[in-house]
């Protein structure tokens, strides 16, 4: 499993062995779903898709829980063989992830242009401290590739899922802070653009529909963890003006030294209200 | 109380008399490279940032720099101050070399090519799986034959790794780039007198001949030459007179830029020497004692090249001609230089030739001020080595060219066209003879797509440039922040070793260029049966290292590989003084250079066992070791006899003139009315081929219009700013005009290293027109604001292959071209080379090598000389 390659947890985590406080099956549930998709899409990232995962994606079940999710993948995923699927995604990934020319999935190219600039040593950092450490998987990763970032926030899950199903509630917050801080800092600031331009790039629907899916995802998580913070990755849409609502008139001049003229042609002031 | 009047004049004046008071005056304010002496520290977190010694290598003038590291990355590149050339400083190149290790185009995983070659189509694959792939290709080329198994390098700094991995293989088809760079200017000095290149002491001259050497801005040695040029012209008050068919930033700098003719700065060195020896002006001891020739000999040769005739022929009139003779030979310590202006030509060793010879019969060699021999240090290679290839290659020894010992690697294609030997495994190392050689992709793009002609190619690179996007598979190398190497430059009058060490791990699975080599012979000869295997045993690049640097005398002392690591250069000569940014000793004084280095005697252990011919020559074991002169046992000149070879015998038995002179460009002779010279030219902030995707540099200059004189620019109605079309017998391109005055009336000149089609995203601004979609660094205020979209065009396609009959140096300057106003079809970026137009190039110009028909025509003088076939010795050159 790629999670086993990349991450390894040398120090386990302690509960404390507090008794269990109320550890609602439900949150504990909803704690482990999140680290599964966390996990599917760092797969989906952290480099070319194997046999197994391919296969494990393309079961019935997994179709359709992903079908449900809105995700539509075109016949070069669901009708393909195995073996020329593994050829295609394999050159799919390399023209865009590691190639020259491509989108590297890498925090420090995405925000600051090169590699190994300063996310690169405050996530490696943050693992760290986090007890984690970097390992190959079948290639080498940087620690903020996108593949990275997501199973680092997977693992956190499945240990704050661990703590409240122990009763440790104090850990399980903590952990949920770190995970809060770690998608301000890091992920929320990129990811969701990123997700959009290789929506866009991608050939194949595989990874159009998975960059699709991490969108959405990224989206819903920051909603949910009521987080506020921009994507500063310059591949997020441009919205055009004219579909732009606004609480005011926009080419309205700041300062009043100059309005009256085209307000009194107008035939007087307007309400704000009335220029929407 | 009265205030003084100040006015522009008054300030002058006071200015002018007040000098000696200015220089004793407190200086407060000091470089601060200079002051904190290899220290830095973060701005935020005021902590002090590592501090690694390391080489530059943005281009070869090899400056010692040091990388300051914060967080596990380079944040700043500045100049050792404890070396003794650099002195604490670097270009601008030198201060942005972080952009090639973090460049996000850089390639850090084995690729296999999938689609067709070229297309861009790519697949990662694991180290194993490239190593086996090549092993296997490798192995059946074994088999037919090891010569079938090429490399071609480029910039090489690896300290023999490469010839070790050739000669493990048992292949001879090892190629390099010399002969599109400086091979004339070697050959042309090297059977002169040993080196193939001058150290100018600039600092100390008082009188410079520069011929077609843009020292401010690119030639060798850069940084360490700017600064002693500097020094010279403002401590020293030297006169500086600068030969150059464009007012290069140096010519500005200079007290007169003399524009001449392209290809004619032999004409008017001959001419100089003409006039020198005419006013008896010589220093003929030095001549009589150090040369193979006497005055008189020379006096008698020379008396053809008159000033009248140089003119004609150049352009200088024979009164500059003859006043800056005079000069020259009057005003003692003298120095010339040279680069590529004089070489870059169809009989450049001769122009080479002929410069040398001024401070040579001026006896202003290895004097203080002078035209000096370079300083370098060697180091041992780890034991045991490779024996040298049994069977020579065609390619890398080309029987028409057996004067230029530096190979003549730009007419390769067409060799291989003509099927003279066939290649089944072409490796390119740091090379990119796709952008670089005439012909560019019209030639080299063509041999490289030709599938049959080059079954397998593997690009040892970083980079997706123009050669490595034809590859079939990539092996990624490393920048040279993450490289071991050793390094010496005759860079300076003081010799030195230095180190390359990684500033941190490589990046990706990036590989540095001996760990690769080393892996693939592992792969050839796992257990060591094939005999391949034993030449490839070391850990890794710092076990390398030690054994060149643990086994250096007098280094090993000092601490060998550990003294290098901590310092990055050995010896130390002294402190850097922050006031002069001069190197100092123990009492403030600035350190003094060796001088004189060939008349150092031999000892009495030297000269056991010795003989002395009648020359004086000083032979042991076989070897000149010395010359003896006036009952004295000198080291001399190491060349084959020890004294400078005013006449190089060996020219004469090709058929070349082996006396000074000069041969006109025959196409330049017939030149018509509107027809002009083509040149090419460096900028400061480029290099040849790989800068254009750095951000800081490719912001400063990204576009090359070219430049046209005013003149000329007026006959064809041409303003600045508008679309030329320029033509050549091979091909065409469009590009803009910069009109100035800057330039002689004949030539036109376009800067290099712009116009690229690959090299990643900053160097082609492919992705530019989808800005909102791909753009990327919003936090990096450099990356944010790439505001151009003018990418340059590049000239190689239209510039044909040229090659000395001598030195094997391209001609880059001889190019005849047509420039007109470009039409409505034509658009800015337009470029067309043709490869049977390309080839048809090549035939001419074997017309010219020692074997052609065109030969004897181009040498009357040589009438006697009894043909190709009376040659005894096939090959030579060089020392
Ligand atoms: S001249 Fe500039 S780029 Fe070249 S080695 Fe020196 S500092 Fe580096």
């Amino acid at each position: 499993m790629l999670t086993e390659l990349l991450l390894e947890t040398p120090t386990k985590v302690s509960h404390g062995g507090a008794p269990h406080l109320l550890p609602t099956r439900l949150a504990i549930d909803e704690l482990r779903a999140r680290a599964d998709v966390y996990r599917l899409l760092s797969g989906v990232f952290v480099e070319e898709p194997s046999a197994a995962f391919l296969d494990a994606l393309r079961r019935p079940e997994s179709l359709g829980q992903l079908a449900e999710a809105g995700l539509r993948f075109d016949g070069d995923f669901i009708e393909a063989s195995i073996d020329v699927l593994v050829e295609q995604l394999a050159i799919e990934y390399t023209t865009l992830f590691a190639n020259s020319g491509g989108f590297p999935p890498v925090e420090s190219v995405r925000l600051f242009g090169r590699f190994k600039q300063e996310p690169n040593f405050e996530t490696m950092q943050t693992y760290r401290r986090l007890g984690f450490v970097l390992h190959p998987g079948r290639f080498e990763v940087f620690a903020d590739q996108i593949g990275v970032e997501l199973m680092f926030v997977a693992e956190l899950l499945d240990r704050s899922a661990a703590a409240l199903a122990s009763g440790d509630a104090a850990d399980a917050k903590r952990l949920e802070k770190e995970i809060k801080r770690f998608w301000v800092q890091h992920l929320g600031r990129w990811v969701r653009g990123y997700a959009q331009l290789i929506e866009r790039s991608a050939e194949h629907s595989y990874f159009r529909e998975m960059a699709r899916f991490l969108r959405g995802f990224a989206a819903e998580e920051i909603e949910a963890m009521e987080l506020r913070v921009e994507d500063a990755d310059q591949a997020r849409l441009v919205v055009p003006k004219a579909e732009v609502k606004v609480e005011f008139n926009p080419d309205e001049p700041v300062c009043n030294g100059c309005v009256s003229e085209t307000i009194e042609r107008q035939g007087g002031a307007q309400t704000l209200h009335d220029l929407r | 109380m009265e205030m003084p009047k100040v006015t522009r004049r008054t300030f002058l004046k006071v200015s002018a008399g007040s000098g000696a008071a200015v220089a004793a005056a407190p200086r407060l304010l000091h470089a601060m490279e200079a002051d904190l002496g290899g220290k830095d520290f973060g701005p935020v977190t005021m902590a002090e940032r590592k501090a690694i010694p390391i080489n530059c290598h943005v281009c070869n003038i090899q400056d010692g720099a040091i990388a300051y590291v914060e967080n596990d990355r380079v944040v700043k590149l500045e100049g050792n101050p404890e070396h003794v050339s650099t002195r604490g400083r670097l270009c601008a190149k030198g201060n942005a070399g972080m952009w090639y290790s973090y460049d996000p185009d850089r390639i850090m995983f084995p690729m296999k090519r999938v689609g067709a070659r070229g297309e861009g189509k790519w697949k990662r694959i694991t180290w194993d799986e490239a190593l086996t792939e090549l092993a296997r290709k490798l192995d059946a080329a074994l088999k037919e034959d090891p010569n079938t198994i090429m490399l071609k390098y480029g910039r090489q700094r690896t300290g023999g790794v490469i010839d070790r991995f050739m000669h493990t293989l048992g292949t001879a088809t090892l190629l390099n780039h010399t002969s599109v760079c400086e091979s004339s200017k070697k050959v042309g000095m090297e059977p002169t007198w040993g080196p193939d290149i001058e150290t100018p002491d600039f600092a100390n001259a008082k009188y410079v001949l520069n011929f077609g050497s843009n020292i401010l801005e690119a030639a060798y040695f850069h940084n360490p030459l700017s600064q002693r040029i500097t020094e010279g012209r403002v401590d020293n008050h030297m006169k500086i007179v600068t030969f150059d068919v464009r007012l290069s930033n140096t010519a500005g700098f200079s007290d007169e830029w003399i524009p001449v003719h392209p290809g004619t700065d032999g004409a008017v060195a001959l001419a100089m020497g003409h006039v020198i020896l005419r006013e008896n002006l010589q220093d003929s001891e030095f001549i009589n004692t150090w040369t193979n020739v006497t005055v008189d000999e020379l006096k008698a040769h020379y008396k053809q090249y008159t000033p009248e005739w140089a003119e004609k022929i150049s352009g200088v009139p024979a009164a500059s001609i003859e006043r800056i003779a005079i000069e020259f030979a009057s005003t003692k310590p003298a120095t010339l230089f040279t680069y590529r202006g004089p070489a870059k030509h169809l009989y450049g060793s001769y122009n080479e030739k002929a410069c040398m010879m001024l401070p040579i019969m001026t006896g202003n060699i290895e004097t203080r001020g002078g035209y000096c021999l370079p300083r370098g240090m060697g180091w041992p290679q780890p034991q045991p080595q490779p024996p040298k290839p049994a069977h020579g290659s065609y390619l890398a020894d080309h029987p028409d060219y057996p004067l230029a010992a530096h190979k003549v690697s730009h007419l390769v294609p067409f060799w291989i066209a003509d099927g003279k030997q066939k290649i089944n495994v072409y490796i390119s190392y740091q090379d990119n003879p796709v952008y670089t050689n005439p012909g560019a992709m019209a030639v080299w793009g063509k041999l490289f797509k030709d599938e049959k002609l080059i079954p397998y190619y593997v690009s040892m690179s970083p980079f997706m440039g123009e050669e490595t996007a034809l590859a079939d598979l990539i092996l990624p190398d490393c920048p040279y922040l993450e490289r071991w190497e050793p390094e010496s430059m005759p860079n300076s009058l003081w010799p030195w070793v230095g180190i390359r060490q990684p500033v941190h791990k490589s990046l990706g699975e990036s590989r540095e260029n001996r760990i690769m080599m080393r892996d693939i012979i592992w792969k050839l000869d796992p257990d060591g049966k094939r005999g391949m295997k034993k030449f490839w045993n070391f850990k890794d690049g710092e076990d390398y290292m030690r054994h060149h640097f643990d086994n250096i005398p007098g280094l090993k002392e000092a601490g060998g590989l550990d003294f290098m690591k901590k310092h990055g250069v050995w010896p130390i000569y002294g402190k850097l003084d922050p006031k002069s940014g001069k190197v100092v000793d123990k009492t403030g004084r600035e350190i003094k250079a060796e001088y004189g280095l060939f008349k150092k005697e031999l000892s009495a252990a030297d000269m056991a066992g010795t003989t002395v011919d009648g020359h004086g020559t000083i032979m042991k074991n076989g070897a000149a070791i010395g010359v003896r002169r006036n009952g004295r046992n000198y080291v001399g000149f190491p060349t084959g006899n020890r004294v400078i070879n005013v006449r190089i015998d060996q020219w004469a038995e090709y058929g070349f003139n082996p006396m000074p002179t000069f041969k006109r460009i025959p196409w330049h002779e017939t030149m018509k009315e509107d027809e002009l010279i083509m040149t090419t030219f460096k900028l400061n902030v480029h290099k040849q081929s790989r800068t254009a995707a750095v951000k800081w540099l490719a912001e400063i200059a990204h576009s090359n219009p070219m430049w046209i004189n005013q003149a000329t620019a007026n006959k064809i109605g041409v303003k600045t700013g508008d679309l030329v079309r320029v033509e050549s017998k091979v091909g065409y391109l469009v590009t803009k005009a910069y009109v100035t005055e800057g330039i002689h009336p004949k030539t036109v000149a376009i800067p290099t290293g712009f116009g690229h089609w690959e090299y990643g995203r900053l160097a082609t601004l492919k992705l530019k027109e989808k800005k909102a979609e791909y753009s990327h660094g919003q936090d990096d205020a450099d990356l944010n604001n790439v505001w151009w979209d003018d990418k340059g065009v590049h000239p190689n396609n239209i510039i044909p292959a040229v090659a000395d009959p001598i030195g094997g140096s391209q001609g880059w300057y001889d190019t005849v071209v047509k420039v007109t106003k470009a039409g409505p079809t034509d658009k800015y970026g337009d470029t067309q080379g043709d490869w049977e137009k390309h080839y048809a190039a090549y035939k001419e110009t074997l017309r010219y090598a020692y074997t052609g028909d065109l030969h004897r025509k181009m040498h009357p003088e040589m009438a006697s000389w009894a043909g190709p076939a009376s040659v005894k010795h096939k090959t030579g050159g060089g020392h």
